[in-house]
């Protein structure tokens, strides 16, 4: 453990600030009897603008460490910091509001609402958003968004008239309209085929690359991990390696 | 509610477009039927009341004089006699009194005044000498002033008006019976009828009444001493013939030429116009006038509306002690006036009048048992309807409501994929909670404003169609939103409650 550690200490020495820190992070479930542990101490450092890709099997805890990337759930020991917030122990309230603030989330089956405009499904984040904003400003936002994802002549299909590409699209659109600090990609090509998918993460790495966007994306796939600039690589709720890909 | 919230229960209800429609078809249904229950119980109770009201079974009438009293000059009379004097409805007074020795003395007595006369004093007292020429001999008519006895004032008329709780309305009269002729020469078409000197209020206190044309007479009218006529639907017939319109023509009485400005007839099927009632088969003008021409001051009658039948046995009492001590009339004494409600003129009317004061004698309970029963009886069979429409009201709505509750149990489970990623950008459990409950009250409050408009609809068709009564009130609307929105809040509160207690990474991978 101490060995990984290290390594992120050395990366505090960069220049930029840590968006993600988590200190030895350990999940467990109780499932009856027996106790399932998910991650069995997990530290890691992510600094602003990095596009991180872990791999690993399923059951190798890279989906638990999404949920706790995502405050979709909290550690059961350990500390995860993001920003400077330590979120670790916040009430479900507070993780809401910080789902909604500072994290886009980009799911694989795209998680769009059926017989809603891709207007409106951007929209949707905008709607939970504390202090509420004005309709018109949440349009104007919602439009921006799909205008940079090159979706603005979509902006009033319903998901079943989009293609797979465009609705991931339309997801990623959702995932940054309210400016997140980081953007969370669980198997976002999973369900696309090679060239679809090819256009997706090229659209993501576009993203990263106009507004120094923190990036964190769970594949199986290593040819998708490749798009990272860092590979991080999972096995038994463990971290195996952690590599830079520049 | 907010807007946003607005917009997420709309995006909810679209996703269950069919289930949404049948959810809100139960509860229109409910709602309809609690809409036409109520609007069907308004009116048949509104109908009994005036029906009621019609029939004038909340009126009390006032005669001068008591008939069930022997004063003493009276002594020697047989009974018989009594039944001519009561007061109010026999045509028979007029003409007994027609045949007294002392008017005929009077119509015999000299006068010298010319066309002018100074009118000493009111000719209220048929006993009493007078010293100028009687009405009937100023008139030229033998039968003007004939029925003039009277103890009542119009002091005592806006005492009642006034001072006693529970009256609505009060009118006073001076009765005759008199010709109504068409033209001023002998043998013209005439009728001989009831004249009723009244005060433009009486309308008021004839529910039943209609026009077939024209109007009753004016206030200002009634100021202004006019001579002008209302006439009862059958001398209106007898006169003119059916279906004429007469207003605006002139008639005679007692030689004077009086304007039709009106007719009046029944809209009740419990009394319609007849030759010889006291109503349509009579004739209206101011009492002013007729105090004007006859030279009087005094009353027959004052006719006063309780504001409901019920109460007419207790304002009928205390109608008589205000009179007794307006008119100072010490304990022992006798009243000079007879007060009766309209139950005991339809009881006493046509008996003898030995029978007739024991049955005066006992209208406390009589008056109870006939107009307050048969209004209550109808009353009964109406609550009947109206539980059946509600008990069917009350059916629908608990069926609309657990099609809700299913609809929004259904979605729970379809949509936990989409509450997973509400979730996930930043819903939090109230909002899901909201979400669900304000879904619930959107589909109710849809069903019972549709539920509303339909239920107007069946409420009108059934008053246009069959010919019910109905009565819609606002109140029965705001009703209807209320139960709708309460039903949609209870629908809502058990899956509002699975849904909010949904996790948000189980939610999120559900399939």
């Amino acid at each position: 453990m101490s060995r990984f550690g290290e390594v992120v200490g050395t990366n505090e020495v960069a220049v930029n600030a840590n968006v993600i820190k988590l200190d030895n992070v350990r999940k467990t479930y109780e499932m009856g009897e027996t106790s399932v542990h998910a991650l069995k101490g997990v530290s890691l450092s992510v600094e602003e603008g990095e596009f991180v890709t872990v791999t690993g099997a399923s059951g190798s805890g890279k989906s638990t460490l999404m949920h706790i990337l995502g405050c979709l759930d909290t550690p059961s020991e350990g500390h995860y910091s993001l920003g400077s917030e330590d979120v670790s122990r916040l009430s479900r309230e507070d993780l809401a509001e910080i789902r909604n603030k500072k994290i886009g989330f980009v799911f694989q089956g795209f998680n769009l609402l059926p017989r809603t405009s891709a207007a409106e499904n951007v929209e949707v984040p905008l709607l939970y958003s504390r202090p509420l904003e004005p309709a018109s400003v949440r349009k104007q936002k919602a439009l921006s968004a799909l205008n940079l994802m090159r979706l603005d002549d979509r902006a009033s299909h319903h998901p079943n008239q989009l293609s797979g590409g465009q609705q991931q699209r339309v997801a990623i659109a959702r995932a940054l309209v309210n400016d997140p600090e980081l953007i969370l990609a669980d198997e976002p090509t999973g369900n696309l085929d090679t060239d679809t998918g090819r256009e997706v993460m090229e659209t993501l790495v576009e993203l990263r690359a106009k507004r120094n966007i923190t990036i964190i994306l769970i594949t199986h796939e290593p040819e998708i991990a490749a798009y990272g600039t860092r590979i991080v690589s999972m096995k038994d709720g463990l971290i195996t390696s952690d590599t830079s890909n520049q | 509610m907010k807007a946003h919230y607005l917009a997420i229960t709309l995006h909810g209800i679209r996703q269950n477009n069919f289930q949404a429609f049948l959810a809100v078809l139960g509860v229109t249904v409910g709602v309809s039927a609690l809409i036409v229950s109520l609007g069907l119980a308004r009116g048949a109770r509104q109908s009994i009341g005036d029906q009621m009201l019609a029939i004038g079974a909340n009126m009390i009438v006032v005669t001068a004089g008591n008939y069930q009293v022997k004063r003493p000059q009276d002594s020697g009379i047989a009974p018989a006699d009594h039944g001519f004097l009561m007061p109010d409805t026999s045509v028979m007074r007029g003409l007994a009194s027609m045949e007294s020795p002392r008017l005929i003395s009077d119509l015999e007595k000299p006068e010298t005044g010319g066309a002018t006369f100074l009118l000493a004093h009111y000719e209220d007292d048929p006993n009493a000498e007078h010293d100028h020429p009687t009405a009937a001999e100023r008139l030229g008519d033998a039968m003007a002033g004939l029925g003039a006895a009277a103890t009542l004032s119009i002091e005592d008329a806006r005492a009642i008006e006034n001072s006693l709780e529970g009256i609505s309305f009060v009118a006073s009269g001076v009765h005759e019976n008199a010709r109504v002729s068409l033209s001023e020469e002998e043998g013209g078409k005439s009728w001989f009828t009831r004249l009723h000197g009244t005060e433009p209020t009486l309308p008021s206190l004839r529910a039943g009444w209609t026009y077939t044309s024209g109007r009753f007479f004016s206030e200002s009218e009634f100021n202004d001493k006019s001579n002008v006529m209302v006439l009862g639907q059958v001398v209106s017939d007898r006169l003119f013939g059916t279906n004429a319109n007469p207003v605006g023509e002139t008639v005679f009485l007692w030689n004077q030429p009086f304007e039709i400005v009106g007719v009046v007839s029944s809209k009740s099927w419990a009394s319609r116009p007849a030759a010889g009632d006291d109503q349509f088969d009579a004739i209206y003008t101011p009492v002013s006038t007729i105090h004007e021409l006859l030279n009087l001051s005094k009353l027959n009658t004052i006719t006063a509306a309780a504001r409901s039948a019920g109460e007419t046995s207790r304002l009928a009492k205390d109608i008589t002690m205000l009179l007794r001590s307006r008119h100072g009339i010490t304990e022992q004494m006798p009243d000079d006036f007879t007060v009766q409600t309209q139950a005991e003129k339809l009881l006493g009317s046509g008996l003898p009048p030995d029978v007739a004061r024991v049955v005066a004698g006992n209208m406390g309970s009589v008056d109870n048992i006939t107009m307050e029963q048969l209004s209550g009886s109808l009353e009964r069979a109406n609550t009947t309807m109206v539980t059946l429409l509600a008990s069917i009201a009350g059916v629908s709505l608990l069926v609309g409501g657990i099609g809700v509750v299913n609809l929004l149990l259904l979605s729970v489970t379809q949509r936990t994929k989409e509450v997973g990623l509400r979730l996930s950008v930043g819903a939090t459990r109230r909002d899901i909670v909201f979400q669900f409950m304000s879904e619930a009250t959107a589909l109710t409050l849809t069903g019972g404003v549709i539920g509303i408009l339909v239920g107007i609809s069946v409420v009108h068709m059934v008053g246009e169609f069959l010919g019910w009564a109905v009565y819609l009130s606002s109140l029965s609307m705001v009703i209807a939103v209320v139960i709708s929105a309460a039903l949609g809040v209870l629908a809502g509160l058990y899956p509002a409650y699975k849904a909010s207690s949904l996790e948000p990474v189980g939610a999120l991978y559900y399939e």
